[in-house]
This record gives structure tokens, C-alpha cells and sequence, in this order.
């Protein structure tokens, strides 16, 4: 009956080429285009090219020699570390322990993954005060914890050290945390989904051979999920290189002192507030490749087993 | 009851037909840099709700805070064929490639169908553009002076500066601040270095050359720029500055000056909104001198008239919008409305502005005006958007050490 239905295939294209010819126009022109532009000179989004680069590579030169490019690509990787060490593992345990609950196990699903809902620029504005200098959220706690150096001026007024949670010894931990923060639900609400799957009888059989607790999350648990765990860790990967939202309000171009840039920052900061639109998409071409090259290095490494 | 149903269908449309603010309506889109925390925030949104109710057309106001990025978004738009209908915009280099493209229309093409338009401005005041023509008819100016917090100076035992403030004095009266406890100077060197810069440029200069720029970077005008952020550098490495200047936000370090914890803030008129509304006291504020270095007195100032309504030639070619856009312009820049935005500022009104009931920060800063010697525009006004932003980038740069105040000042001028 089914091959009945699909002998004919020409209604097919009816549906294929409007999805084809939109990808075309907004995805893969603009790719191509992206990259023709990194050859030419452009002082502006929308104006047209100066010329060529001379020499033609130039922009391809200095992202070798950029420091700043250096600083972005070496927090993008921390970045894509953290992703995977604290996003995907808090979310694997987190979901390890509610799928272990009897009552209130929707409860927990909807508390954690309420951050995905919000936007990131709300969310960055809320970190920013959570970690503001003066009077901020953490910063007050830590005062009232005795943690902050107070001196007392003879004039009697009291001066607070408080703590610069965005300077160079403490930017990264600020930077990093609300990202993990947000995307911990995401990752949670698959694998929740994921040990959902993993049928019951499975885990009786089990437990009739003397297998509970962490053994049955050892032998049972993690092998099933190993699948799911993958495809997380792929995505984990590849979004990491996209991250800008969050950071870019909270740490604007760079800050501190240009050693906060990720490549999606840098790239944003290039083509939008300096006007290099060339070298901006030399960057965006960097992140593609970074992004292609890293995606393959995890579906191999982290290759779904064909058994499960 | 069919009857009557018709009846009154057939009402309401001849009431439609009837009533013109409908049916001839019109939304504009308007963006300009009354938005944020901006002093006369207020202000344009009740002329706008004025002009709304008088014509019945929408405005889609696109107002935001006016900085580098801000800027950019801007300019962006023109390229991308996205501009509003009316735009509230600086009138120097930076409008520069939006006029030499044709994508506002001038005050003569405007008049030559709507002969009393900007009548009400003084044509010597209008801003001129590179061709010749002027295209914005100006709202009012500004100054950029420094506001002193009074209860941290007086608690210090400092004296409010005057006239004939000068640079020893004021360094002296930093290090008894920062003694006390308190922060000497508030400002974000990481977001708003331009206001430091401008007045340190002037202290190494004189207000008669302040305008020039630099050509190359071993020329005279380069070297006092290069010495006036060696100046800001000074101040940095004193501990002047917020311990966090590298990493604060502008309203961070103006709240640390309202909130009594910082002396001194060299900031625009436009601020005097912002402590009129936010100040605990507003008695505790005051518009005093930014020290004067060389032959530089502390009673020479920066200011003038920077920005003014264009109409785009995508709204003016719109038959649908040219009118409003119009009506808009001219109402928002009548004498009646600019009176409600100008205190102590400058306008180009023919008849001049007659603002009315000043607080005691308003009364402050007309005192302070009054004993202005000389004002001058702002150079960085001057600058191309890459130039600029390539300079105030490299002040954290320059005051941490990282590259010298010469090498900034060449890589801007690489630029412009």
C-alpha cells in the first residue's frame, strides 16, 4: 500500500523545492556571499565593496595575527568545555535524580526548564545585577557574611571593598555561569525524555538480579542513554560556538580589557561598532569551520552505538 | 430589526467618512535619542502623544540611549533601506553618509512646498553639510561641564570649583577625597571616556584650536591629544577613578556619584534631568568648572547645537507621509515645545526659548553658563564612527599600559 503511494514521485517536489528555495535564498547565497566577502574591502553593512584586499588573503592574515581573535577563540573553547562538563553533566544528574522521584518529579521538570523561556538579554540584566559592584545580590551577601574588607575613615564613613566580579581574576566565572545556568533545563528535559524511554522491565529484571541503586544507574541507567547522552553532547558543542546574547549584555565589547571576547561577540563587535563587515565575516567563516570541524569530532568520538 | 441593523451600519460608515483623523491617519516611524534614561525623556513623549492627538496619526517611536552602538544602528539602517520616517540624529561627520547618499531631504526642498518650514530657526545656527545644504532642523543644544556632588565636598572639606579652578588645585582636592573614603572622580573609562577626553584635550590645547584634528601622528594637534590621555592616564594610575572604571557601565558610576559616594562627574545638560528626577536632595548637586591646565580656564567649556530632526527621502516620496512628517518635525521643534526641553541650554530659536520654573540644579548650571568665557564643539564629533570607536576603545588601553597614548592616537588617525 505504501509504495502505491509514493510511486508517483513528482507531487513530492511540490513540497521540497519551496523549503529548497528558501534555504537558498536566506542560507546557502548568504553563505557563499559571506564568504566572497571576506576577499573585498567593506566599510559598512549595505555599502558596496572598495575593491579587493590586497593581498586578496589579508583578512585571512590577520585573524592568524589578531590577539583579540586569539583571546575569543580561547574563551569560545573554554566555553565549549564548561558546556560540556557542567551543562550536560548537572543536567544528566539532575535528571538521574528526578526520574528517581516518585512525587513532584513535573514539579522539578518545570522549575528547571523555566530559564529556557526567558530571554537572554532578560537574563543578563538580571546577572548583572545579581553581580553588580556596588550593592549587588552576591557581593551584598558576601558583606553580610564578613567576606568583604570594611575600613572605618576616621570621618566615620564605612568603605566596603566590594568585590569586581567582572575584572580579569573573576570575568570568566560571571561570564560562564549564567550560560550554564540557562541551558542546564534544555539538556535536562531530553534526557528526562530520554529515561523515559528505557522500558521498565528492563530495570525488574534487574532489580530481581540484586542490581538498585547506583549499580542499576551503572549497568542500566547510562548504557541506555547513551544515545540520548550523545546527541546532547553534539548539540552542547555546536551551541556553544554560537553563544552571544548573554555575554554581549552582560560584557559588552570585550570586557575586561579585551580579554572577554568569544567569537560571536568579536565577530558582532567587528561588523556592527567598527564596520569591518570583511573582517567580520572572516570570523563568521571561522565559526562555521570551527563549528563543522567540531560537530564531526564529536559524532565520532561520541558515535551513537548501533545496538541501543 | 433587519431594518434597523442596516440603518446603522449605513451610520457608522458616513460617521467614518466623516471623521478625516481617521481616515487619512498615518503612522510615522520616528527614532531619535530620547530614550533611556535621556533628561528629556518625558518631555518628547508628551509631544509626541500631543502631536498624536492633534493630527491622529501614530508615531512608532524608536527612541534609544545615544552611544557609539546606537550610532551605528543607525547608519546601519540607511544602508539596509530600513530608516524610519523621521530621524532625531547628530548633524556633523556622522550624518555624513546618510546625506551623501541622498537619503534626507534638504531644508530648501522641503521649503520650496511648505515655505514656513523651521521659519522659527536662526539659518546662521542650522548645521551645514559637507555640500553645502542644510537637511536637520536643530532642537536644542548642550554643554558638558562638571556636576559636583556638594555633601561629598563638603564632608571632604573641598571647595566647590569655580571659574578659575586649575589643575593643581583639583588634583590636591582628589587626593583629600580619596583620602576621605570617597571616589574623587565617577566615570566608566570602558563606556565613556569621551567626556575626560575632550576636556583633557582642551587643557593640553587651547578652545580656539580645539576643533583641529590631527593629519598624522607626529603633529601638533596629535601630540595634544596624545597628552591629554596621558592626563587621564595620570588619574587612572592616582586611583582617581572607580576601582572598577574598566568594568562599570556609565549608570553604574552616575549612580555612585547620585547615591554620595564620588565628588565629581563631568557630564552633559541632558544629565540635569536625570539627577532632577533620581536625586535623594537635589540641594547636594551642583554644576560647577572642570579644571583648567595651561592656557586653558576652567571657564571654557564644551558645547553648541550637535543634533536636529532630518526627513527621510523614503518618508518624503511616501504621499502618504510626507505631510505628517512635516507636521511632526514642526511641531516637535516649535517655540511652545522647546520650550519644555531647554533649561539652560542654547537653541536656535528665532524668538529664543522661555523655559520656565528652574530647580535649584537647573538655577546651578544657568549661574554656571553665565560665567562661561568661551565654548567649543565637540572634536570627537569630528571623527568617522571607526575612528572614533577605535580611540575611546584604546583609553583602557592606554591609561592600563597595554599600548601608549601616541600609538592610540595613531591607530585612530589611520582611520579617519
Amino acid at each position: 500500500m505504501n509504495s502505491m503511494i509514493y510511486k508517483k514521485k513528482s507531487p513530492l517536489l511540490l513540497f521540497l523545492v519551496p523549503a529548497f528555495a528558501f534555504l537558498f535564498v536566506f542560507l546557502y547565497y548568504p553563505f557563499f556571499q559571506n564568504i566572497f566577502n571576506t576577499f573585498l574591502k567593506i566599510g559598512g553593512l549595505g555599502r558596496a565593496p572598495e575593491g579587493v584586499n590586497t593581498p586578496w588573503y589579508e583578512n585571512y592574515q590577520r585573524l592568524l595575527e589578531d590577539p583579540y581573535m586569539r583571546v575569543a577563540m580561547k574563551n569560545t573553547l573554554i566555553l565549549i568545555i564548561c558546556t560540556v562538563v557542567f551543562q550536560v553533566g548537572i543536567a544528566l544528574i539532575l535528571a538521574l535524580l528526578v526520574d528517581t522521584i516518585r512525587v513532584g518529579a513535573q514539579f522539578f521538570r518545570t522549575v528547571y526548564f523555566f530559564p529556557i523561556v526567558i530571554s537572554a538579554t532578560a537574563l543578563g540584566l538580571m546577572f548583572n545585577l545579581i553581580f553588580l559592584y556596588k550593592g549587588g545580590m552576591v557581593n551584598q551577601m558576601l558583606l553580610s557574611l564578613g567576606k568583604l574588607p570594611v575600613e572605618i575613615k576616621p570621618s566615620g564613613k564605612m568603605i566596603v571593598q566590594w568585590l569586581d566580579w567582572k575584572d580579569q581574576a573573576h570575568f570568566l566565572f560571571t561570564m560562564l555561569l549564567p550560560v550554564m545556568w540557562q541551558y542546564v533545563g534544555f539538556y535536562f528535559v531530553i534526557l528526562v525524555t530520554g529515561l523515559n524511554n528505557i522500558p521498565e522491565d528492563v530495570y525488574e529484571a534487574a532489580a530481581l538480579d540484586g542490581a538498585d541503586g547506583w549499580k542499576r544507574t551503572q549497568f542500566i541507567t547510562l548504557p541506555l542513554l547513551r544515545n540520548v547522552l550523545c546527541t546532547c553532547l553534539v548539540l552542547a558543542i555546536t551551541g556553544a560556538l554560537k553563544v552571544f546574547d548573554l555575554p554581549w549584555v552582560m560584557f559588552g565589547a570585550g570586557m575586561p580589557e579585551n580579554r572577554g571576547w568569544l567569537t560571536g561577540t568579536y565577530m558582532y563587535d567587528q561588523t556592527f561598532n567598527k564596520m569591518n563587515v570583511d573582517y567580520g565575516s572572516t570570523i563568521a567563516v571561522l565559526i562555521v569551520v570551527l563549528g563543522v570541524v567540531l560537530s564531526n569530532i564529536a559524532n565520532r568520538v561520541f558515535r551513537p552505538s548501533e545496538d541501543l | 430589526m433587519k431594518k434597523a441593523f442596516v440603518l446603522l451600519l449605513a451610520l457608522v460608515m458616513v460617521m467614518s467618512l466623516a471623521s478625516p483623523a481617521f481616515a487619512d491617519s498615518v503612522t510615522l516611524n520616528v527614532v531619535t535619542s530620547y530614550g533611556g534614561d535621556d533628561g528629556n525623556r518625558g518631555n518628547f513623549e508628551a509631544a509626541v502623544k500631543a502631536y498624536e492627538n492633534s493630527t491622529g496619526n501614530k508615531v512608532n517611536d524608536g527612541s534609544a540611549t545615544s552611544n557609539e552602538e546606537w550610532k551605528a544602528k543607525v547608519l546601519t539602517d540607511f544602508e539596509t533601506g530600513s530608516e524610519p520616517d523621521v530621524l532625531f540624529y547628530f548633524t556633523n561627520a556622522d550624518a555624513e553618509p546618510f546625506i551623501s547618499a541622498g537619503k534626507v531631504v534638504s531644508i530648501d526642498e522641503i521649503r520650496a512646498e511648505y515655505p514656513d518650514y523651521a521659519t522659527n530657526m536662526k539659518s546662521s545656527m542650522m548645521a551645514v553639510a559637507a555640500d553645502g545644504k542644510q537637511y536637520s532642523v536643530p532642537s536644542s543644544g548642550y554643554w558638558e561641564n562638571m556636576f559636583v556632588n556638594k555633601a561629598v565636598l563638603e564632608d571632604c572639606g573641598v571647595a566647590v570649583p569655580g571659574p578659575d579652578y586649575t589643575w593643581d588645585q583639583f588634583l590636591a582636592d582628589c587626593a583629600v577625597i580619596k583620602e576621605a573614603g570617597y571616589t574623587p572622580i565617577a566615570c566608566s573609562l570602558v563606556e565613556v571616556p569621551h567626556y575626560w577626553f575632550e576636556f583633557m584635550v582642551m587643557n593640553n590645547g587651547t578652545v580656539a584650536n580645539h576643533l583641529d584634528l590631527p593629519q598624522n601622528a607626529d603633529d601638533a594637534v596629535a601630540e595634544k591629544w596624545a597628552a591629554g590621555l596621558n592626563d587621564i592616564k595620570a588619574l587612572y594610575e592616582a586611583g582617581f577613578f572607580p576601582a572598577n572604571t574598566l568594568t562599570a557601565s556609565d549608570a553604574e558610576t552616575v549612580e555612585l556619584f547620585n547615591s554620595g559616594d564620588a565628588a565629581f562627574l563631568i557630564d552633559g545638560s541632558w544629565k540635569v534631568g536625570y539627577f532632577t528626577a533620581n536625586a535623594a536632595d537635589l540641594n547636594d548637586f551642583a554644576i560647577a568648572f572642570v579644571p583648567g591646565k595651561g592656557e586653558r580656564s576652567a571657564s571654557e567649556a564644551i558645547g553648541g547645537i550637535s543634533m536636529g530632526y532630518f526627513i527621510t527621502r523614503k518618508a518624503w516620496e511616501d504621499p502618504a507621509k510626507r505631510e505628517a512628517a512635516v507636521a511632526f518635525v514642526s511641531q516637535l521643534t516649535s517655540d511652545e515645545v522647546l520650550s519644555t526641553f531647554v533649561t539652560t541650554e542654547v537653541t536656535a530659536l528665532v524668538n529664543g526659548a522661555s523655559p520656565e520654573g528652574l530647580n535649584v540644579l537647573q538655577q546651578s548650571a544657568a549661574e554656571a553658563n553665565g560665567k562661561i568665557t568661551a565654548i567649543a564643539g565637540a572634536v570627537q564629533d569630528s571623527l568617522t564612527a571607526e575612528a572614533r570607536g577605535d580611540l575611546f576603545a584604546n583609553v583602557q588601553n592606554v591609561v592600563t599600559g597595554k599600548m601608549t597614548a601616541e600609538e592610540a592616537v595613531a591607530s585612530a588617525i589611520a582611520l579617519n
